[in-house]
């Protein structure tokens, strides 16, 4: 069921960097969320009423009903639904994600893990990747946020390949991220739009 | 619960208090109240670490020399800041004054608290928490390019943070207890030595990009330069200075919880790949600075890259590492509030609608002078030393190559800041500036000549206690 549930995540990555609509962006990255709920979920041995609902609230709650609600409500304020029209070709995106899983799959071995952790690692980097792709890629602050939501994805199913009992202290850093994710990056890309959908005003000449 | 954690609750807590006070009731006068008292409190606590040397309270923080020197730093700089703060923001509307305050405040806090922390993830939550509280002060201007500049703040070191905390899980996978992640640094050294070494140096690699964010490194130095350019000079001055040493103290960590492990010549050979390609960066875009506060971000690029040469370098140059980012944070300040006044006298920071400075307001363009000659290492400015130090090391380590384009990438930088720091000074304005000139009052130079002059004293005298604790710091690192 696991490996079910990693290899649906690196479908929708292989999804993410190929589509050019920013709902669709946002269904996949609350499907990442559900799939990391139910990853999280499984990967508990023992489960306790605290653990459970500490688990809940961070991937149910934020992943998959919090961080795409704002994602569609700067879409919906924004009224920018699509990838800039210079952005790379979904060819060629899907040209270079799979290069990356590929890399992904050299490196994970080359690290040697366990097989009960090796998938994870695959799709772990292969997430990382797919990130920063999407953030360097694109020119469009959505973009880049969606970037970075797949990259803090990456992170949470690093941390559960380390093992069942994540300590609180990680989750509260994980849940730290999600508060920059949600609050900071929320209210600034809102507000980027009253002025520009791009970065171009800082520049050295 | 010993006294010891008390104090260090206190202090949390009372940081956390203050702040939400000041920025939640929007009194002018309140808030100039309290962060006076906070100022005083945090030169109280450093006192207290420094009676406290080598202490760890509650797990999580410990009064080891490096963390409780960059705090006094932090401690001196926060004096100032908060001086140049209070003229900076005197007109601004009471909501404006109280967030820039309370955002402060738990800057301050956050950077003390990465300053100390005794456990990875535990720097991790602070280094995010600095995070958020710098975005507020970005932002204070609220225009469009505030905004970008805090966009791109935010969303890099985000990043940033995210990779680093990659490292970290893969430090996770080598002592084989994710538990063990928040204990101290010192009982993850013996797990690192049994360690394998790949995983070792992919965490070493993450750690060290996602913390360049915060020590304003290549190749996450864009990020910084564009905070440099947009904040208030008071901010800049910290960003540029005690945000970078947190930044600077995370890698640092790291490196020496590895150092005892084969992976020492890969961190090295990393870290001087990064300082060299930091100082080209630097030279190349110090050559066509157009802004004044720009010019100073790659100054302060460039001197992280010097840092860790230093530190890649080994044997003296840890010694010229730790000497140059405490001399630095002292010179860059001084030159972020001296560029803070110019563009009142001015009324510009485009270095083409500058000049005549020392005509338009002496002390300032002196002060301005003496800082130049401080941030390029001319004696006798104590940095000087630390780039003898450094250069020594070298010599020792028989890197000529290195050496050679050293001397020539600090030759550009000189260059680079000599020609615009004289056109401001001496020059016509090319260009007519877009605002008009405002009165200032010279006694707002005082505080660039006492951290300047203090730069210059290490030059001749280097105090035994300071001496001892640099020593101290450096001893615990292979020769």
């Amino acid at each position: 069921m696991n490996l079910l549930l990693v290899i649906a995540f690196a479908i929708t990555l292989i999804y993410l960097s190929m589509t050019e609509r920013f709902p669709i962006y946002a269904g996949l990255i609350a499907l990442q969320g559900v799939f990391l709920f139910a990853l999280s979920f499984l990967e508990l041995d023992t489960i306790t009423l605290g653990t459970l609902l500490f688990v809940a609230i961070e991937t149910l709650v934020f992943k998959v009903i919090i961080v795409p609600y704002m994602l569609f409500r700067i879409i919906r304020k924004t009224g920018e639904t699509r990838v800039h029209d210079k952005a790379l070709p979904a060819f060629y995106g899907l040209l270079f994600v799979t290069v990356g899983l590929l890399l992904s799959i050299v490196i994970s071995f080359s690290l040697s893990t366990t097989t009960s952790t090796i998938v994870y690692f695959i799709v772990a980097f292969f997430a990382v990747y797919t990130g920063l792709f999407i953030i360097i890629s694109h020119r469009k602050i959505f973009s880049h946020l969606v970037g970075f939501l797949i990259l803090e994805n990456a992170v949470l199913l690093l941390s559960m390949a380390i093992g069942s009992e994540m300590p609180m202290l990680i989750n509260i850093g994980i849940l730290l991220d999600i508060f920059v994710s949600v609050l900071i990056l929320g209210i600034f890309a809102m507000r980027m739009k009253q002025h520009t959908g791009e970065l171009t005003m800082l520049k050295d000449d | 619960m010993t006294f010891s954690s008390i104090i260090v609750i206190g202090f949390f807590g009372s940081s956390v208090l203050i702040a939400l006070v000041v920025g939640l009731i929007h009194s002018k006068a309140l808030a100039r109240i309290l962060t006076i008292g906070y100022t005083l409190l945090h030169l109280a606590f450093t006192a207290f670490s420094w009676l406290h040397l080598n202490e760890t309270v509650l797990d999580y923080f410990t009064f080891d020399p490096l963390g409780v020197l960059l705090l006094s730093v932090l401690s001196l700089l926060t004096v100032t800041t908060v001086y140049h703060g209070f003229i900076y923001v005197k007109d601004a509307k009471p909501r404006i004054y109280t967030i820039y305050h309370a955002a402060l405040i738990a800057l301050i806090a956050a950077m003390s608290g990465a300053y100390l922390a005794n456990g990875m993830t535990t720097v991790w939550i602070f280094v995010e928490a600095t995070t958020l509280a710098v975005a507020a002060l970005i932002y204070h201007d609220r225009t469009s390019v505030a905004l970008e500049a805090t966009w791109k703040y935010v969303f890099v070191c985000s990043i940033g943070i995210a990779l680093a905390y990659l490292g970290i899980l893969f430090l996770g996978f080598t002592v084989h207890d994710a538990r063990l992640l928040h204990l101290s640094f010192s009982s993850i050294i013996d797990i690192a030595r049994m360690a394998n070494p790949l995983y070792l140096k992919i965490a070493f690699v993450l750690v060290l990009v996602g913390y360049s964010t915060k020590m304003g490194l290549f190749p996450m130095h864009t990020v910084t330069v564009d905070a440099h350019t947009v904040a208030p000079p008071p901010i800049s001055a910290f960003i540029s200075t005690t945000l970078m040493n947190v930044g600077f103290l995370a890698i640092f960590r790291i490196y020496a919880l590895f150092s005892a492990t084969t992976v020492l010549p890969f961190m090295s050979h990393v870290l001087i790949l990064s300082g060299s390609l930091s100082l080209l960066v630097s030279a190349g875009y110090m050559l066509k600075a157009k802004h004044n506060k720009r010019m100073l971000a790659y100054s302060s690029l460039e001197n992280m890259g010097i840092v860790a040469i230093a530190l890649g370098i080994g044997g003296i140059g840890y010694y010229a590492a730790i000497l140059h980012i405490v001399l630095h944070s002292l010179t860059k300040a001084g030159l972020f509030y001296q560029i803070g006044i110019s563009y009142k006298v001015m009324g510009t920071y485009d270095l083409d609608q500058s000049g005549n400075y020392m005509t338009l307001y002496p002390a300032g363009a002196t002060a301005l002078l003496l800082g130049f000659l401080c941030i390029t290492a001319i004696p006798p400015s104590g940095m000087f030393l630390s780039e003898l130090y450094l250069l020594k090391a070298m010599v020792h380590s028989g890197n000529w190559i290195l050496l050679t384009y050293t001397a020539l990438m600090l030759c550009f930088v000189i260059y680079a800041l000599l020609i615009r720091v004289l056109h401001i000074v001496y020059s016509k304005p090319r260009e007519k500036p877009l605002h008009e000139p405002q009165p200032v009052n010279p006694w707002q130079t005082l505080t660039q000549y006492l951290l300047f002059g203090m730069v210059i004293f290490i030059c001749f005298v280097q105090p035994a206690p300071f001496r001892e604790v640099l020593e101290s710091i450096v001893q615990t690192l292979p020769k």
